[in-house]
């Protein structure tokens, strides 16, 4: 489905990402791996058109999306659900989760994706009316994933989606993020807990220093010396 | 304290109130999608005011009825205001935007002095003799007309804002500008309508005001120090806010004028401005901004 | 503690060249030129004055009106009205200004204003001075004030014609510049630009920020009160909107900002450019169409700030850098970082 092939990209004078390849099916749930500034965010940015690509092409069932606005970008199915959640503080939380459905494509669906979201999430049913920004911080995950899910994805990003949870709160975030996947959703995950995205993931890829150095299964991660010192940045 | 005069006073600021809380809608809009503070407002005001003057010049429109040219004009110079000024600027420094801004009030003005002359001019209209007498107080009939149009106008833009999607795309924009992006809202489209808008609405400010009005071609700056006091007491993006802060700068400045002697009395806006921007940051309702 | 490249500017033989030019003006200047370089320098004053708060410590002032005006207004009425020389008139209002500048910063500094409400706070106590001066019969009013002619009576802050006057301007924009390279160089500028680099920071490693603000903004306001009074004197007439206005700060604030600020000479470089040329046009075309030069003077900033955002003078720095680097060949590499701004992906 998702194809990028020698993507480079950068802020100023400064390229973060070099020679980026990879491969997403259809279906797929595959994990990004890296320590903090590898280059993990600027890559998904970069496939939502937030960044801008140097060099090198990001095909989407064959078409080149590199160089589109991030609108139209979401218009095709390429859904991000930032890291920081980024929800839409002053809004209710129902609005928020309209604001998903901006686009003519994921407007039509927009009752039943309603629905799919509150059975995922009961919380937020419970919340619709409060202001997003009143939410704790899994509250607002699940309402960020939420929004996502009203822009009818056919491909997820999800950055750093654990970041600065409870326990707990991941694991509910986790357990639904499977369970969308398990219905037919094709998901990609950046991640910094490694053990975590090893057991969801059907693939991985570890991304060190702007390039992607190991790529494979749970199990041929776990095993593979390299992984540990990537990770860990050394 | 004599009770008509109170009365009057009261409704004169009221009145005057109404038109400065929708001049500072127009800046509110613009400022809460686009973070841009616009120091060329009351000069685009002053050309809104001057359009209506040619128009009735050339073609002997009265103010009224030259809104359907001055409406889509301001509009249409809204969109290239954002086009080509303000979205080049994106990701600079606020202060830079500013000033900016002050380059094209420069232009504005000096344009105007350069078309117009420097000398007053009035734009006439058919209800400007016109007065509204009840009890003891009288409304000149323009006054009145602004007072309407204002209260529809901005309910308007309240239920547009906040019931329509267009108005749930514009508060997404505001708020956290990436993730609107991210939930496929086009943020520069957004903006620019929203440019747009905003110059609409002043461009009806300017047509609310100048029936019988003195209107000079350095007025603008006076204009932009007004219409910031009052978004700032409104707390910059809370636009029930803005509309508020209106009617308190205008029943400052018509009851400072008639029951505080001299000099003070004009200066009473901006006395409550500074106090406000000291005391009260983030506007007469503290609100999130 | 004095910087070293202050001297080494001293050393060169440039500035004295351009004193001496400008010294012998008056030998070789038509009359028309040379009120147009009064203007000029009176200019430069002010700009370098603003120049303190605006340039070295990053605050947009909109409020110089209230000291320029101080200096022009309060002189000429306490010696109108009360018959006080104007010398110590201009000490006064000097005192005043500087007054004034301390308690604004002081507020600034005592509730937090932030870059934007400083400029608007700023903007405020403008207009509410020029609404004080249009009410008060003492300053003049609506009408202004009329200074008698002038005698060249020096003990009474007379200067004579054209030269005396293009000597005292010309003294004072020295003079304002010199501050400005004094505070740059010293440990109060210095601390001025941590300051405005991250005022968070600064404090944190012990800048004492209220008495850093307070001071230059003091220097700053006695500064634009004394080229005020001269400036006053220079026109006769003391029309309230020209000094208590706010366009002839905002005109100041574009100039120095098209010039390019942090260093006094963008600002300098960019009046001593742009104010003759549109008096120039003014002295040329201002009949025909008044407001053409002022009409420049936007679009120039407005050009200026979309295509140079560090200004003038930087940008032509730079390019001069670079083209003499390459000339050297220089095979180094060329620094990456220096242009590396903190990731802001584009929000539009």
């Amino acid at each position: 489905m998702l194809e990028v092939s020698g993507l480079t990209a950068g802020f100023g004078t400064l390229d973060i990402l070099h020679d980026v390849s990879l491969t997403v099916a259809s279906g797929e749930f595959v994990g990004l791996l890296g320590a903090n500034n590898a280059g993990k965010s600027t890559l998904v940015n970069c496939l939502s058109g937030l960044v801008p690509a140097r060099r090198g092409t990001i095909r989407l069932d064959g078409e080149d999306i590199s160089g589109m606005p991030p609108h139209r970008i979401v218009e095709r199915g390429i859904v991000q659900v930032p890291e920081g959640r980024l929800v839409f503080p002053q809004m209710s939380v129902l609005d928020n989760l309209k604001v998903g459905s901006s686009t003519r494509r994921s407007q039509l669906g927009r009752t039943s994706k309603l629905e799919e979201v509150f059975a995922l999430f009961p919380r937020l049913h419970e919340r619709m009316e409060q202001p997003a920004g009143t939410l704790s911080g899994g509250e607002q995950q699940m309402l960020a994933i939420g929004r996502g899910l009203l822009s009818n994805p056919r491909l997820l990003m999800l950055d750093e989606p654990s970041l600065g949870l409870s326990p707990l709160f991941v694991q509910t975030i986790f357990r639904a993020i499977k369970a969308l996947n398990t219905s037919g959703l094709t998901i990609l995950l950046v991640e910094q807990n490694l053990n975590l995205t090893l057991s969801c993931a059907s693939r991985s890829l570890v991304l060190e220093r702007g390039k992607i150095v190991i790529e494979g299964t749970a199990d041929e991660l776990r095993q593979d010396p390299q992984t540990r010192r990537a990770y860990l940045g050394l | 304290m004599l009770i008509p005069e109170f009365l009057q006073t009261l409704v004169q600021g009221f009145l005057l109130g109404s038109t400065y809380g929708l001049m500072a809608l127009g800046m509110a809009i613009i400022y809460a999608v686009s973070g841009v503070l616009n120091f060329a407002h009351g000069d685009f005001l002053s050309l809104a005011m001057y359009l209506c003057l040619a128009a009735f010049s050339y073609l002997a429109f009265d103010p009224y009825l030259a809104s359907v040219i001055v409406i889509p004009c301001m509009a249409a110079l809204g969109m290239g205001f954002y086009q080509w000024l303000v979205r080049p600027m994106v990701g600079r420094q606020m202060l830079m935007i500013v000033q900016l801004t002050l380059g094209v009030a420069f232009m504005v003005q000096s344009g105007l002095l350069m078309a117009f002359g420097g000398q007053p001019k009035r734009v006439p209209s058919v209800i400007e003799a016109k007065l509204l007498i009840v009890g003891d107080v009288v409304v000149r009939g323009p006054q009145l007309v602004a007072l309407g149009v204002s209260v529809v106008l901005a309910i308007c833009l309240y239920l547009s804002l906040n019931k329509t999607s267009f108005g749930r795309e514009v508060r997404a924009v505001q708020q956290v500008p990436r993730a609107a992006a991210l939930m496929g809202i086009n943020v520069p489209r957004t903006r620019l309508i929203t440019f747009a808008l905003g110059f609409a609405v002043l461009a009806v400010a300017g047509i609310l005001l100048v029936p019988g009005l003195p209107i000079h071609p350095s007025q603008g700056l006076r204009y932009t120090v007004i219409t910031l006091m009052v978004v700032v007491l409104g707390g910059l993006t809370n636009f029930v806010g803005v509309l508020l802060g209106g009617l308190l700068i205008g029943l400052a400045e018509a009851f400072g004028t008639v029951y505080v002697s001299g000099v003070s009395g004009f200066v009473l806006p901006y006395l409550i401005f500074i106090l406000i921007l000291l005391f009260r940051p983030k506007g007469l309702l503290g609100g999130a901004a | 503690m004095l910087n070293p490249s202050f001297w080494t500017l001293l050393r060169s033989p440039v500035p004295w060249i351009v004193l001496a030019v400008a010294v012998s003006a008056p030998l070789w200047m038509s009359p028309f030129y040379m009120s147009i370089a009064i203007l000029t320098l009176f200019y430069v004053g002010f700009a370098m004055a603003w120049n303190i708060v605006g340039g070295i410590s990053g605050l947009l002032s909109l409020g110089h009106s209230i000291f320029v005006g101080t200096g022009a207004i309060l002189t000429s009425a306490l010696f109108l009205n009360l018959g006080i020389n104007m010398w110590l008139g201009v000490v006064i209002a000097c005192v005043i200004s500087a007054l004034v500048g301390a308690v604004i910063s002081w507020l600034d500094y005592r509730f937090r204003l932030g870059h934007l409400s400083f400029a608007l706070i700023t903007l405020a106590f403008a207009e509410v001075f020029l609404l004080v001066v249009l009410g008060t019969d003492f300053l003049g009013g609506a009408s202004g004030l009329i200074l008698p002619n002038d005698t060249g009576n020096f003990l009474q802050f007379e200067f004579g014609g054209g030269r005396g006057y293009f000597y005292l301007s010309l003294s004072l924009a020295v003079f304002a510049l010199l501050v400005n390279l004094l505070i740059i160089n010293s440990p109060l500028g210095y601390f001025l630009r941590c300051i405005r680099d991250n005022e968070d920071a600064a404090q944190a490693i012990g800048i004492d920020l209220l008495r850093c603000k307070m001071v230059s903004m003091a220097i700053s306001g006695a500064l634009s009160a004394l080229v005020g009074a001269a400036y006053g004197r220079y026109m006769v007439f003391i029309d309230p909107y020209l000094f208590a206005g706010l366009n002839l700060t905002i005109e100041v604030v574009l100039v120095a900002t098209i010039g390019g600020l942090g260093t006094p000479f963008g600002p300098l470089v960019a009046t001593l450019l742009l104010i003759p040329f549109g008096e120039v046009i003014r002295g040329h075309l201002g009949g025909v169409l008044p407001g053409l030069h002022t009409f420049i003077y936007g679009a120039l900033i407005v050009i200026v700030i979309l295509a140079m955002p560090r200004g003038l003078v930087p940008t032509a720095q730079d390019w001069w850098q670079r083209r003499r680097r390459r000339g050297e060949a220089a095979q180094e590499k060329p620094e990456l970082q220096r242009g590396l701004k903190p990731p802001t992906p584009m929000e539009d």
